[in-house]
């Protein structure tokens, strides 16, 4: 008799540390998000290599369990804690702009280096994204980690608000990663509604041939002067050139192979998974994350709207001949390379013959580098 | 002629540049950060040290970002004697952390520990910190008449101007103020953010600005046939104009057309008959005259 109670406390004890009798409606609602990432990205192939790891990560964070057994990835001391230790002192971020580095071709963006101002005007959804959360009630470095979505780069959104608000990183990353596999969903209706027809069928020149010495030139200078003007950005920036400068140099096509090759698909494993795992729903499921995600879809509308008006103005003062198709105004926003395939579908929809991808790639890279600068800017200014 | 000024004007632009980045203040990130921050020469009814006494005390702080030891660098009460008090090596207590603080106790009870000092603030009105090679002066202060129980300090911790500090801050930040953030100022003065979006903005058009800039006239720059300028000779080679560029297209057909010629790929032709010569070259072993039985006669 004593035997089976014993048998029943412990059993009444093992049911107590289970995730049934732990479990809330909030990690059900967390786990289902998960279980739409891992569809998204599966079934409608939307950012696969990024949403699978998130949406696993979300189900893994979203497993209840009881405090102190050091399991969860905010426990002292779990192995989840330790991956999560990249996110939190933003060393993946880095690590990922060295792989894009190395797997990015700067020729569209040497060959009309004009282009580069189109990746400068589609920042400005982060900073209508900033104002606008200090207007619905964010601390400054909130809206400032905020407004970062608008960049359309996961991992700075990750790099910045890591230092500005930890506490909002598993939303914001989220929010981040989300938008960039919607941007085929939310671009395309700003780029009809701002563009006229004839506008629309605009030729570019074909882009000229780039030599190597532009090529290796290119990452030197580039990380010089804007490092110079924004140090802040360094750890980003910095990685990028360098990762761009394995690549174009020649000489070190083994280092250029393992950043973008197995060393990117690492850290995008490990930032994917513990980003998604960080939405524990305790701690994840409020009403600044339902914030956060409007704000995040209002900052890519802003600047995809920020990209085409600026190409709009900037034809102004364009002779006939060199004029630019506004279609690839939606690819300043850094979601490489998926804004500027958006230009190219819209484009051939009025064009079966006008091919933007190309001419789209120069924003879409200069994206990166101006939405890295932003987040240097907002780190220097609000930190 | 015009070479040698052009070279000239370069040459001079590059002194200056350097002159410029001399006078600068540079962060050194080592022991030459560390600055004497707070001092207390007359200490009635303050601080108490590990022995329960009272006695002058110096504050350190390490204003880097990274820890330093000030381990083998010395303190001094006496300008001509720089090597007057060798902090010992090999000790934790002499690392500081990152924007950290180490108070030293002028009793001149050296046997009390490392952070009791062999002088006091009796017969002197001077401080210094020397470098662990004795000559390098890291910091010096010369003390005015002092109150007692009120400590002589940085009004910031590591800024340049001294004050008499309100509140005796041992170990501890020397502005007790409430410290307003670069954002909380901002939102202050920006409260829509309008202002630090034209800001940054410019900011970031500045800097692609300067990169396109850069890469419109970089083509143009290296251009210049540099052993022509060298060799004294006064014709430089014209930047190529874009109207002479092969276009990426254009290239990118030849490269194509190279590729599918070296390995010998066809072209999908519909609708085209191609008239294909079936040669056979003649072979014994393959020859009908000898593979096929003569029939008999």
């Amino acid at each position: 008799m004593e035997l089976l109670s014993f048998i029943a406390d412990n059993l009444n004890q093992f049911f107590s540390y289970t995730a049934f009798a732990n479990v809330t409606a909030g990690h059900l609602i967390m786990i289902a998000i998960g279980l739409i990432f891992i569809y998204l990205a599966i079934a409608k192939e939307y950012e696969p290599l990024l949403l699978v790891p998130i949406g696993f990560g979300i189900l893994v964070g979203n497993v209840a369990f009881t405090p102190g057994l050091q399991i969860g990835i905010y426990e002292s001391g779990s192995v989840l804690n330790y991956l999560y230790f990249g996110v939190l002192k933003g060393i993946y971020p880095p690590l990922i702009f060295l792989g894009i580095g190395a797997m990015t071709d700067f020729s569209a963006l040497i060959s009309n280096p004009k282009l580069m101002l189109i990746g400068a005007a589609a920042q400005l959804g982060i900073f209508g994204a900033y104002a606008i959360a200090l207007l619905l009630g964010f601390s400054p470095s909130e809206a400032g980690a905020i407004g970062i979505i608008g960049g359309a780069d996961g991992p700075t959104a990750i790099f910045l608000s890591s230092k500005l608000a930890p506490d909002l990183m598993g939303a914001i990353a989220i929010s981040a990663y989300s938008y960039m596999a919607l941007v085929p969903v939310i671009q395309p209706p700003v780029m009809r509604l701002l563009t006229t027809p004839k506008e629309r069928l605009i030729r570019m020149r074909p882009p000229r041939s780039v030599s190597k010495l532009e090529k290796v030139l290119f990452p030197i200078i580039g990380m010089l002067l804007t490092t110079f003007i924004v140090p802040s950005g360094l750890p980003l920036l910095g990685m990028l050139f360098f990762g761009n400068l394995l690549k174009e140099s020649g000489v070190t096509k083994r280092l250029a192979d393992t950043a973008k090759g197995p060393l990117i698909d690492i850290v995008t494993i490990l930032i994917g998974l513990t980003v998604g795992a960080s939405t524990q729903a305790t701690s994840f499921l409020t009403a600044k994350s339902v914030g956060i995600f409007t704000l995040g879809a209002v900052s890519f509308v802003i600047a995809t709207s920020g990209g085409v008006l600026f190409v709009k103005f900037f034809n102004l003062f364009l002779k006939e001949g060199n004029k630019i198709n506004p279609l690839i105004g939606n690819s300043g926003v850094s979601a490489v390379p998926d804004s500027a395939r958006v230009s190219q579908v819209v484009g051939l929809e009025y064009d079966k013959t006008n091919h933007l991808l190309m001419h789209a790639m120069g924003p879409n890279v200069a994206g990166v580098i101006g939405s890295a600068v932003a987040a240097g800017i907002l780190l220097g200014f609000l930190s | 002629m015009l070479i040698k000024n052009k070279i000239l004007r370069v040459s001079a632009a590059i002194i200056f540049m350097a002159l410029v980045f001399q006078i600068t203040p540079g962060y050194s990130q080592s022991g030459l950060d560390l600055r004497i921050n707070e001092i207390l020469v007359h200490n009635d009814s303050n601080y108490v040290d590990d022995y329960g006494n009272r006695s002058s005390w110096i504050e350190i702080f390490n204003s880097a970002y990274n820890n330093v030891n000030i381990g083998g660098m010395y303190l001094t009460n006496d300008p001509k004697n720089p090597k007057k008090y060798r902090i010992p090596t090999g000790d934790p207590l002499t690392l500081i952390s990152s924007r950290n603080y180490l108070v030293f106790f002028a009793d001149n009870h050296p046997t009390r520990g490392i952070l009791h000092l062999n002088f006091t603030f009796e017969d002197t009105n001077y401080i210094a910190l020397y470098d662990v090679n004795g000559r390098t002066l890291i910091d010096e202060v010369n003390i005015p008449p002092q109150v007692p129980d009120i400590t002589y300090g940085r009004a910031i911790d590591g800024s340049e101007e001294w004050i008499q500090l309100e509140k005796t801050t041992p170990n501890a930040n020397n502005y007790t103020g409430a410290i307003v953030t670069a954002g909380e100022k901002f939102v202050v003065l920006d409260p829509y953010g309008i202002g630090l979006a034209l800001t940054a903005m410019s900011v970031v058009f500045t800097g692609l600005l300067l990169l396109y800039l850069v890469f419109k006239n970089t083509r143009r720059i290296y251009a210049i046939n540099l052993r022509k300028i060298f060799s004294r000779s006064e014709k430089i080679i014209s930047s190529i104009s874009e109207d002479k560029d092969i276009s990426g297209e254009v290239n990118a057909a030849i490269a194509m057309a190279l590729h599918l010629y070296q390995a010998e790929y066809h072209d999908h032709e519909e609708a085209v008959l191609t008239i294909k010569k079936v040669a056979r070259t003649y072979s014994p072993w393959s020859s009908k005259i000898y593979t096929l039985r003569r029939s008999p006669r």
